[in-house]
């Protein structure tokens, strides 16, 4: 299994929320397979930029609704205090 | 399964079952003159045919069921996909060419770095279609 990168996404839940709005509808609209948005449902693809910011205004939300990163905080990981 | 799957899927048995065929006519003439074979026209004429009709027939199999997607472009994550496989493909044929080059640097056999050469591009155009099956199915 490839790495899967550090981002969380919502796009399931907000999917569901948003009169359970089909994956296929969803590519459709954002200009990518299903495949695609399955895998991002997943964490296994990360979008580009642009695709994010479409998915975002899909659902009428902001990019840090949809998206987030589990990593640790920008403190910890740029070695605070030093 | 999208569209660019199914045809990775489709050319990656086409090519082994004629790299098969090549490989067991090659071997099989190597064995019968307990030497290096030369380059066969006809085998590569064979070769050649099966590997376009094949490709043919699958892509317009899968076209047919898919025709959206087959008339849409690769969209962002096939894209990567695409570009890692053939990256690997051009290692590869790199590779077995370099392998040929010295190979006949040492024993000055022509045979041996046509076979090289043209297994190189056999196992590229392999490559680049598991590469994409196995890109598709575990993610980039």
């Amino acid at each position: 299994m490839a790495k899967r990168p550090p981002i969380t996404n919502r796009v399931r839940e907000l999917r569901e929320a948003h009169d359970g709005l089909s994956q296929a509808a969803l590519a459709k609209e954002i200009g990518v397979t299903r495949q695609t948005v399955i895998a991002i449902e997943q964490g296994r693809y990360s979008p580009s930029l642009e695709s994010a910011f479409r998915i975002s205004r899909v659902f009428g939300v902001g990019l840090e609704d949809v998206f987030g990163w589990e990593g640790p905080p920008r403190g910890d990981a740029m070695g605070e205090g030093s | 399964m999208t569209f660019r799957e199914k045809l990775a899927w489709v050319m990656s048995i086409v090519l082994v079952w004629a790299s098969l065929y090549y490989l067991g006519y090659v071997l099989g003439q190597g064995l019968g003159l307990e030497a290096v074979p030369p380059p066969s026209v006809e085998l590569a004429f064979v070769y050649v045919s099966f590997v376009m009709i094949g490709s043919i027939v699958g892509a317009a199999g899968v076209a047919l069921q898919n025709t959206e997607e087959a008339n849409a472009p690769a969209d962002e994550r096939e894209r990567i996909i695409l570009d890692k496989a053939g990256k690997w493909s051009g290692y590869l044929v790199g590779l077995f060419a370099m392998l040929g080059v010295l190979h006949y640097w040492m024993f000055q056999e022509g045979n041996i770095l046509f076979h090289f050469v043209v297994a190189g591009l056999m196992l590229s155009q392999i490559a680049k279609y598991v590469s994409q099956v196995v890109l598709f199915r575990r993610g980039v």
